[in-house]
């Protein structure tokens, strides 16, 4: 990995979560970001945009796929792999963040190791 | 069908079929459908979401199953599906059997476990698979022709179709519960951990595990019988089950190991809940009459809190090293690991 291996935005109204994935992004060399929901991660992405987004679904305000859905209409939102991360695991949930432009999914719990799966299918897949 | 097309047909349906033995997913036509579909790559979504669930370690049970065939095998599509599925596998029979002598023993093994499989008792649940299978029956019956390789690619396939009979077997009894003690089996222990950390995770509330081995089973066994070695499983589950909140998941972990998952619970509540199962075997001992009599069933039990984003194998890991130490201390105590953190 490079000094820093890319930007990354947490987003989760979850703050133990976002302190979990901050440990693990940290550790990878990724500079990082946090954002309790849709909207101010919207923001966030309006003022820089980030190489990475590990999203939550469930949050008040803006949940996950209504955040995926707006940035991928906003100017430069096709180009963050957007990994959808969260405690729903049926088909339905999986098929509609697919469709909707996730890149990937990561079931919660994660650790270390699953995240890194992941970041590995995002940035290394064929 | 083409010659390439057989062949083509052939290795997706032998991928199909080796992938749906990995998993354990019981042979139905609506399973096969999918897996079949999964591997001749004709729909990228299936493709994908099947790759998440994988990629998450994420069991296919029934739901799921289910839910995959609903979201992409509409049901107007449902019947062509199971007939095209069908076709796959008798051409794939076609080729196994094409040119094989049908009087030859290998054939009438063949003929003999195909129906042997369609014969089983399992009609109303698995209709559809019998009518697939006697199809095959059928077809492979109207087939003739000699050769070595055929025979041995028919061995093959009886072989893998006995295996799918199996799973499908499994799939039946063991969904989620322990046949002798009625608690969850180890398949749903898994489901549930992984359930109960993840939102345990999200919410930081507490978790705690339990894991509970009766002390010198193995003497039980010995000295007693298996039968009564059963009876002591048996009150143990029914212990643990009277001893725990609405919330709490009892699973059986595997030979005389139970687990129990405790929600909103922290590293001292969870030793008290362990204490107090201990001492409810002492206060309600088994009642049987036994020569020479029963001793009393006793518990070693190891407690651990999750670790949010700790892998799930090293919470369990701790559990068990925790109840090692109670063990290695002299039995019928429990023992906390402290969370690292």
């Amino acid at each position: 990995m490079n000094a820093t291996s890319g930007f990354c935005l947490l987003v989760d109204d979850s703050l133990l979560v976002r302190k979990i994935a901050r440990k693990i992004f940290t550790r990878l060399s990724f500079e990082v970001d946090e954002a309790e929901n849709g909207q101010i991660a919207l923001d966030k992405c309006q003022s820089r945009m980030p190489d990475v987004v590990l999203l939550d679904w469930n949050m008040p305000v803006m949940d996950g796929l209504e955040f995926l859905k707006s940035l991928r209409r906003t100017e430069g939102g096709r180009g963050p792999a957007v990994i959808f991360c969260t405690t729903e695991t049926d088909v339905e949930h999986i098929q509609k963040a697919l469709a909707n432009g996730a890149n990937e999914y990561l079931m919660k719990p994660f650790d270390q190791e699953s995240l890194i799966a992941k970041l590995d299918l995002v940035f290394f897949r064929k | 069908m083409s010659v390439d097309d057989i062949v083509k047909a052939q290795s997706i349906a032998d991928s199909a079929i080796a992938t749906m033995q990995r998993l354990e997913i019981p042979a139905t036509p609506a399973n096969y459908a999918i897996w079949y579909e999964y591997h001749a790559g004709l729909s990228p979504n299936l493709q994908r979401t099947i790759d998440v669930l994988i990629s998450n370690r994420e069991s296919f049970n029934e739901t799921t199953l289910q839910d995959l065939y609903a979201t992409f095998f509409s049901t107007a599509k449902e019947a062509q599906a199971v007939r095209e599925i069908s076709v796959h596998a008798l051409a794939t029979l076609q080729e196994i059997v094409g040119v094989a002598d049908l009087a030859s023993d290998d054939a009438h093994q063949f003929g003999h476990a195909l129906q042997g499989f369609a014969s089983k008792g399992l009609e109303e649940r698995f209709g559809n698979l019998k009518n697939l299978i006697v199809n095959l029956v059928e077809e492979s019956k109207s087939m003739a022709g000699r050769s070595e390789y055929v025979g041995i690619r028919m061995r093959e396939s009886a072989g893998k179709i006995e295996a799918l009979e199996r799973n499908l077997e499994n799939a039946i009894l063991d969904s989620t519960m322990d046949g002798l003690t009625g608690v969850a089996n180890r398949k749903s222990f898994d489901a549930i951990i992984r359930k109960s950390a993840g939102e345990a995770m999200n919410s930081g509330d507490d978790l705690a595990m339990l894991m509970i081995d009766i002390d010198h089973f193995k003497r039980v066994n010995d000295t007693w019988g298996h039968q009564t070695g059963d009876i002591v499983l048996r009150h143990l589950a029914k212990t643990l089950q009277k001893a725990v909140r609405g919330g709490d998941h009892v699973a059986r972990y595997g030979g005389e190991e139970f687990a129990v998952i405790l929600p909103n619970t922290n590293g001292q509540a969870a030793v008290s809940v362990a204490e107090n199962i201990r001492l409810a075997l002492a206060r309600e001992p088994i009642q049987i009459e036994l020569t020479p009599p029963i001793t009393p069933t006793t518990v070693s039990i190891g407690a651990a809190c999750y670790d949010p984003g700790e892998p799930l194998a090293e919470w369990v890991g701790r559990a068990d090293a925790a109840l090692y130490s109670a063990k290695r201390d002299g039995r019928d105590r429990v023992e906390l690991n402290e969370c690292p953190n």
